[in-house]
């Protein structure tokens, strides 16, 4: 198939950015998003330009590297599927494509369509992790954890950081990952003993990097990779409230 | 230069806590007048780095990705290894070392293994205790699944998302470490050279990949654990971004490396689909346990898996390996797929695949089972195949995995550059010629949280590091070659991307240096990769310019080092004549093909030597001794 | 510990704030609805009503519930404006294609419905409650000599301009309702898995069950159900 693309091109943080058209002909159906990307970018250098940058790196849809709008849709057209496990049979010859960075204030660009996620990071820094030293732990099996705790806990903890419920927000809100790594931790024994202080120090410090405000459209939820409830966000809050009083 | 390892003394149930008694310790006090540089945040890198820190020690951690959640480790599948006997079925540390160094092909390092062994517990209760959702029981205990080459259940794992667990957790443990500010954290920074002063490694240079500074960074000790080097295959299921820089890069300082001609390839994953390929993926090896392989008993078969009659079909690993079965190990799975499909018996496009079928477990469990057990993997594979495989088998070939072959590292997880550890898939260890299936997880986790904390501490209790700043001439020498480096990157002006020149050396090392090899070919290989090399530096282009975020010189730089590194690993191939593991030389095979070791020649390590540009590395053996372990011909049948 | 004030500016926060004013404000339109519908009962219900809750406890209760409300709503449209601009600097300028999958025209619009909720409300306090606008209404005495609300509200609603103006006012409460109500259990984290459901579809049908019943007052005037 052949398809055009409108690539959003930045070269720097300070640069305005615009979209530029390409043309990319004999797409297979079976090649990935990214290869097909790669496919223009190794024109692109045969000709001397310069490629279009765009963060990957496992392209099997865990390592939470790749994010790029694609037609108006965090990842693409697919539900709880990343950008890099996105096929090209979802596509149809003549198709136009638009591609984008992710877009927030927290998330600068750094160039074409990668971004600094960085912010997430210091989220993570200010509690979201059980502090306990190598070598306190006792057995792993002393305490038992019910079979249906364990599984709400890996269902937020499946989160990939990939940033896309920030894309995807109204607002870009920073909830739904915020709120799986709260999930993940409270809800498990070892998890609870600092939910509050995690919880309290999590939320103000979402705020602190500019992130925006839940205000439950949920298309968080709609555009997480990992399908990651929005429930989980109720439960910060709730965590949250709690940690107040 | 230092070429011993440093085995304690005692029997191999007493050898770690020997070392442990017998170690010199640097008080609290003096630990946070040291700095360590740790290279790369996977399990290993991140573990070492949130363990060090706790201990007191000023930690420097470096990574190429945005953030050090992304490492590959994360994208391990099935689950990691602890000898628990939870499941009460006959295990213990001594069957996890056995199983281990017998996986390995008898070319692994006794003492080494056994330490592994015998820390994977304390690894699952420190796993559980920073909060890793590790799958349970009703009953709230921890569940085990079994996997390849052993017959007990002592996989531990997360759903299909394991390796993401573990690095979460140690992940977290580095950002609360990070966030205590006893880890200073260097995101999108690549390691361009070692730091060598006075023999002793004394730091690195590297490159911001956003603003393009090329920077040093003087330390006490530093710690490799920077990954595999299976990209030199162009495909493998490594990340796009693994490379062998940082490992190859200390070789050429004095570092040896050790058996890089062991790789492994991975019986199950995905075909490939066309010449577009970037990467293969994986599909994780715990759905042999349910899977049945096969392949049509006749050539050339054109109907579709559904219309071949059970009597056509031939489950060649049940029939040749029968107390194994489905889940005998990787490398004997790989190519007993290789022979069904060079023997025209392949399946899908090109005859290069096999059926991982459930048909049969679906109709014993039940649909809601396997959903349970592998849903996310049977989405995945549908999401690239657009087949479903609950409907249809699933197709799978081997592709390139792991390697477990590294940087030369002693019983401390010292390089024979003293200071300069290595931890990990980074160096050679535990895993012999052949790893067993979630050994990777415990091993990276052993290094870092386990191993380092003590074994550093021995480092630096002996004393004689001095004190020195960046002005010196090594380092103001190794800033300046690596600034050369990418200059002369970017002005080749020529036509070839380096993406090009990679997939073009990964065929040759495919077809050549890949899952079956002979001296025929190792020679030719020997003859295209310098040509190739040589082309390289003629006719590269890489456009754009070196002070802001350049992939494609990211990429050209990553692909110069492996056009170096797969002449040593191919020369490694051609000096091992025998066949072991992940290696097999064709000239070397039992009259009904498998793997012929050849014990009383080879039962070394190879670790060889940097010679300068030009010359040929040097080989040194490290002779195995096998003091436990009876060298017996690996049988699974 | 964190400083207080950390506290209160901070989203979760001030979105409890306004998830329980809003349910203060929810409970008052319920009760005030309830008032509205003694119209079919006839003028003697409905000015007895009026006098009643003027002079209940010697007037206390209205002026306590005066003044929780006006708290209330000071707060709730206090932290919806604080809010909405933190979100406006949040998303920064943006030439995005980014399209919408599960946020409706309700939840996208809430600052905008609700500051013209505001705008309403005062000019319905001026018009039945300060006698400031409409004031030809406001003047009526029944044959006891009380304030005639029935004859003000059958009278305002023969006025069309009024009746249009307080129509749109209710679809544009409607529209609010429909997000917020489901929004504020979701805020205050009453949720699970088992009544999720009910909460997300209740919001809405909650929603329009209170805008018919206001809307149910000038139809019935218009179409001279009440006379």
């Amino acid at each position: 198939m052949n398809l055009r693309l409108h690539i959003w091109r930045q070269t720097g943080p300070s640069d305005h950015g615009m979209l530029r058209a390409y043309n990319v002909n004999n797409v297979s159906e079976h090649m990935s998003f990214l290869e097909m990307l790669d496919v223009l970018n190794e024109e692109l250098i045969e000709k001397g330009e310069e490629p279009v940058a765009f963060d990957h790196d496992c392209r099997e849809g865990i390592c939470g590297t790749c994010g790029m709008v694609i037609n108006g849709r965090p990842h693409g057209p697919l539900s709880r599927t990343t950008a890099c496990q996105l096929h090209m049979r979802s596509f149809k010859d003549g198709d136009e494509i638009y591609i984008e960075p992710w877009r927030a204030t927290a998330f600068p660009i750094v160039r074409d369509l990668v971004v600094d996620r960085s912010a997430f990071d210091r989220v993570i820094q200010r509690g979201g992790f059980v502090s306990v030293n190598t070598g306190n732990a006792q057995d792993g099996n002393a305490i038992p954890i019910s079979k249906i705790d364990a599984d709400v806990s890996m269902d937020a903890a499946a989160c990939i950081g990939c940033g896309a419920c920030v894309a995807a927000c109204p607002n870009s809100s920073a909830s739904l990952f915020v709120a799986a790594k709260i999930g993940h931790l409270v809800a498990l024994p070892q998890g609870k003993a600092e939910a509050a202080t995690r919880a309290m120090s999590m939320v103000l410090s979402m705020d602190a990097e500019g992130f925006g405000s839940c205000t439950n459209h949920y298309e968080c939820e709609a555009a997480c990779p990992k399908g990651i409830s929005a429930d989980f966000i109720a439960q910060m809050n709730r965590e949250f409230m709690k940690s107040v009083f | 230069m230092s070429f011993e390892s440093y085995i304690p003394s005692g029997p191999i149930e007493q050898k770690w806590d020997n070392y442990k008694a017998e170690q010199k310790l640097v008080n609290p006090a003096n630990k946070r007048k040291y700095k360590v540089i740790v290279v790369g945040t996977g399990l290993a890198g991140s573990a070492a780095a949130a363990s060090l820190a706790e201990l007191g020690y000023n930690v420097s951690a470096f990574t190429y990705h945005d953030s050090p959640r992304r490492a590959h480790s994360i994208a391990a599948q099935g689950g990691i290894n602890a000898a628990k006997n939870y499941q009460n079925d006959g295990d213990s540390v001594w069957r996890l070392f056995y199983d281990t160094v017998k996986g390995g092909d008898f070319r692994a390092r006794e003492a080494n293994v056994y330490r592994l062994a015998q820390v994977s517990e304390s690894i699952i209760d420190q796993c559980v205790a920073q909060g890793v959702p590790f799958a349970r029981e009703y009953g709230g205990y921890l569940s085990n699944r079994s996997f390849g080459g052993a017959q007990v259940s002592r996989t531990f794992y997360a759903r299909g998302q394991t390796g993401q667990q573990l690095l979460i957790g140690a992940y977290q443990a580095l950002s609360r470490q990070i966030g205590l500010g006893k880890v200073t954290m260097h995101n999108k920074n690549e390691m361009m050279d070692l730091i060598v002063v006075n023999g002793k490694a004394r730091g690195i240079v590297t490159r911001d990949l956003v603003t393009g500074k090329i920077e040093s960074h003087i330390a006490d000790a530093v710690l490799l654990c920077t990954g595999g080097y299976g990209n030199v295959f162009y495909l493998s299921t490594n990340a796009m971004n693994c490379n062998v820089t940082a490992a190859y890069r200390a070789y050429k300082k004095g570092a040896f490396f050790g058996n890089p001609c062991y790789t492994q390839i991975h019986p199950t994953c995905i075909p490939v689909s066309g010449d577009y390929q970037s990467k293969l993926t994986l599909m994780s090896e715990s759905l042999r346990n349910d899977g049945r392989i096969w392949v049509p008993k006749t050539q050339g078969e054109a109907r579709g898996a559904a219309e071949i009659p059970e009597t056509e079909r031939d489950y060649y690993l049940e029939r040749k390996y029968p107390s194994f079965g489905n889940l005998s190990p990787r490398d004997i799975a790989s190519r007993a797929a290789k022979e069904a499909c060079d023997d025209g018996r392949g399946v899908g496009p090109g005859g290069k695949g096999v059926y991982l079928d459930f048909a049969d477990a679906i109709n014993r469990l039940g649909q809601s089972t396997i959903e349970e057990r592998y849903g996310n993997l049977f989405e995945m594979y549908e999401r690239i195949t657009g087949e479903n495989p609950y409907k249809v088998p699933m197709r799978i070939y081997p592709a390139v995995h792991y390697t477990m072959g590294g940087l030369w590292v002693d019983y401390e997880l010292m390089s024979t550059i003293p200071g300069l550890f290595v931890l990990g898939e980074a160096n050679f260890s535990d895993h012999g010629a052949n790893r067993l299936g979630a050994s990777a997880l415990m091993q990276g986790l052993a290094d870092g949280y386990f191993v380092i904390p003590y074994t550093l501490a021995n480092y630096f209790a002996k004393g004689g590091i001095e004190k020195i700043d960046t002005s010196i001439k090594e380092v103001r020498d190794a800033q300046q070659q690596s600034t050369e480096k990418i200059q002369s990157l970017l002005s080749i002006n020529g036509k070839r991307t380096p993406t090009s020149f990679h997939r073009e050396l990964g065929k040759i090392m495919w077809d050549k240096c890949g899952m079956a090899r002979n001296e025929k070919g190792l020679s030719e290989a020997l003859i295209e990769i310098p040509a190739l090399r040589e082309e390289f530096w003629q006719n590269l282009t890489v456009p754009g310019s070196g002070e802001q975020l350049n992939q494609s010189l990211e990429v050209a730089n990553r692909v110069a080092d492996f056009l170096e590194f797969s002449e040593l690993m191919v020369r490694d191939a051609v000096e091992r004549r025998e066949s072991a593991g992940g290696h097999f030389r064709e000239e070397y095979q039992t009259p009904d093909g498998e793997a012929k070791r050849n014990d009383e020649e080879f039962s070394y390590v190879a670790a060889w030597e940097y010679k300068g540009e030009g010359s040929k590395p040097e080989l040194h053996k490290e002779q195995l001794e096998f003091e436990n372990v009876k060298l017996a011909t690996r049988s699974y049948k | 510990m964190q400083p207080l004030l950390a506290i209160w500016n901070s989203t979760i926060f001030q979105k409890w704030v306004m998830a329980v004013t809003g349910i203060v404000l929810v409970g008052f339109l319920a009760g005030h609805l309830s008032g509205n519908l003694l119209i079919f009962l006839g003028p003697d219900h409905m000015n007895a009503y009026g006098v009643e809750l003027r002079e209940l406890l010697h007037g206390s209760v209205i002026w306590v519930t005066r003044i929780g409300l006006l708290l209330a709503f000071v707060l709730h449209v206090r932290a919806g404006i604080v809010l909405a601009a933190r979100n406006r600097k949040s998303t920064g300028v943006s030439n995005s294609k980014v399209t919408n999958k599960t946020s409706t025209i309700a939840s996208r619009t809430m600052v905008y419905s609700g500051l013209l909720i505001l705008f309403y409300v005062i000019y319905h306090l001026a018009h039945f409650t300060w006698g400031l606008a409409h004031t030809e209404y406001y003047s009526y005495v029944d044959s006891l000599g009380r304030h005639d609300v029935y004859r003000m509200v059958v009278e305002s609603f023969r006025n069309p301009v009024i009746v249009a103006t307080y129509s749109l006012a209710m679809i544009v409460t409607g529209l609010h309702l429909n997000h917020a109500i489901s929004s504020a259990f979701q805020t205050l984290g009453i949720n699970n898995r088992r009544i999720n459901g009910l909460i997300r579809s209740a919001g809405p049908i909650v929603g329009i069950a209170l805008v018919l019943g206001f809307l149910s007052v000038p139809l019935s005037v218009v179409f001279g159900l009440v006379k």
